[in-house]
């Protein structure tokens, strides 16, 4: 009897468990999986346990600017299944599954040659298409390091993502604002720790700040 | 006394402080009480955020909208750019259910709600529609006999579908008479300043729509340009010191429509700290003390 694609969900979701993001089943015979990164070892050697006709089919990257995103592609029983996962393009790292999936071998080296992506695990990490003096700078298919913001747009995003206001307020101006009689600032939300929490706490739950690109610890875009 | 709740910004309290200043003094001749909105953020700025996230634009708008409700008060603005991101917000957030209950299921967790009870107004429409022009006009003790040229700023015109997209500007203009200056047309009014445009091309910006406005103006030969915007005032302060690396020489000063109306209240220009401006408005206020 065919697995059914709902089956496949099923499967997947109980091994992932929090480390499942979202699961689809666009059309027949199709599912995607979006999953933190963390599992996407853990979730491969699961599916080979459990499905004995499981077949790699390949990987696909799309560099997203500032994040790339990998896609596994594994047929199962004459469904597609697909498995996405994002990663930050600073850690520029792919961790291997060669050891679980041997057919990953090519793909995986061609990814790390053509994204100037370095392979961890891979048994042999060695050029496989592009000659051995390329340059480790200009990578084919591999885009800088930008988000969606064209660069005079960044320093407004960041200031309104970290302070709340497009117009952060100088010592010099406090300074001069009270010179000329006024509250040192504004009753800005900066100025009031519930205020800038309500105000971060929308800046995570929505997706402006995620693409721009800011960076939550160090407080700026990961982007000049 | 009218009451509304203040929504002063980012550019007015940061930039130029002055126009914070200028209003304060008029509001309270005219007896229009601005309660100030403690805790509040930027609307959120209608052009990056609402095009990167459409959800972040309406939530983060919808709790300053919500601050103003908790007061139970309407909401005035002195800036055209917040102005276009509140009332457009309001709408939505008014009469798309489903949006408001999307936007609302965010700011609970935070302990916010709103309900779409407030009325967003550009100060200009408050002082035209609630105070009127007469009361106005019997608080000028000092009429200014300068000639003038108005930039509306481009949220000025924005309008509910199938409104008079020139309601605003004609308001602005009546006040701005009120101050006792002439008023010069100089054909190009609604061209924008190129603000915006200065995020994504420099030079266009400057070249192409902030010079073709002040060669315009220059050429209509009048004393100052009036403004209610505080991002296009700073488009045409910091814009004409710009364009000297393109051998461009304009020094023409650009006034706040509240700063004018101060002035002609009889306010003395040295207590509304008009050296925040980049540009020589000092100068123009003592040539005006002057007349």
């Amino acid at each position: 009897m065919t697995i059914s694609e709902n089956e496949i969900i099923a499967y997947l979701k109980q091994e992932l468990g929090e480390d499942l993001i979202e699961a689809s089943r666009p059309r027949q015979r199709r599912v995607f999986v979006r999953l933190k990164l963390k599992a996407l070892r853990k979730v491969v050697n699961a599916m080979k346990r459990q499905y004995q006709t499981l077949r790699f089919m390949t990987i696909s990257v799309v560099d997203h600017g500032l994040d790339f995103e990998f896609l596994y592609h594994f047929h199962v029983d004459g469904a597609v299944v697909t498995l996405r996962t994002e990663k930050r393009k600073e850690d520029n790292t792919l961790e291997s599954i060669v050891d679980v999936i041997p057919a990953a071998n090519f793909i995986e080296r061609e990814i790390a040659e053509l994204f100037g992506i370095k392979l961890v695990n891979h048994p042999k990490p060695q050029y496989l298409i592009l000659t051995k003096d390329w340059p480790d700078d200009k990578r084919p298919l591999r885009r800088p390091l930008e988000g969606e913001l064209p660069k005079q747009a960044r320093p407004v995003a960041e200031a309104l993502i970290s302070t709340s206001c497009v117009a952060p307020i100088s010592a010099f101006m406090q300074k001069k604002r009270e010179e000329a009689g006024l509250s040192k600032t504004p009753p800005f939300a900066f100025t009031d720790e519930k205020a800038m929490q309500e105000f971060h706490g929308i800046m995570k739950d929505t997706s402006l700040a995620k693409k721009a690109g800011f960076d939550w610890k160090k407080k700026r875009l990961r982007h000049k | 006394m009218v009451r509304y709740a203040s929504f002063l910004g980012c550019q007015i309290p940061m930039r130029i402080p002055s126009i914070e200043i200028a209003s304060k003094k008029v509001f309270e001749k005219i007896g229009l009480e601005a309660v100030d909105l403690l805790g509040y953020s930027c609307c959120p700025e209608p052009v990056i955020s609402r095009l990167l996230d459409k959800t972040a634009w309406l939530a983060v708008s919808a709790r300053n909208l919500a601050l103003a409700e908790e007061l139970g008060l309407d909401l005035m603005t002195l800036c055209n750019g917040c102005y276009e991101t509140l009332v457009e917000t309001n709408e939505v957030l008014k009469h798309e259910p489903e949006e408001l209950h999307k936007i609302n299921e965010v700011l609970k967790r935070y302990g916010k709600e709103y309900a779409g009870k407030v009325k967003v107004k550009h100060a200009v429409e408050v002082l035209y529609e609630d105070i009127g022009v007469d009361k106005i006009k019997q608080h000028v003790v000092k009429p200014q006999r300068i000639r003038v040229a108005l930039h509306y700023g481009c949220h000025m015109y924005r309008e509910p579908e199938g409104g008079d997209i020139n309601r605003k500007p004609n308001m602005m203009k009546e006040l701005t008479r009120v101050t006792g200056v002439e008023i010069v047309d100089y054909g190009i009014e609604r061209l924008c300043c190129g603000y915006p445009s200065m995020q994504a091309d420099e030079e266009f910006s400057l070249k192409q729509r902030l010079l073709l406005k002040l060669r315009r103006i220059k050429e209509a030969g009048v004393d100052a340009v009036v403004l209610s915007c505080p991002a296009c005032q700073i488009q045409f302060e910091i814009g004409q010191i710009m364009l000297k690396q393109y051998g461009v020489q304009y020094r023409i000063p650009c006034i706040n429509l509240m700063e004018l109306m101060a002035i002609s209240f009889g306010v003395p220009s040295k207590d509304l700290h008009l050296e925040f401006h980049k540009g020589p408005v000092v100068q123009l206020a003592q040539k005006m003390e002057a007349m």
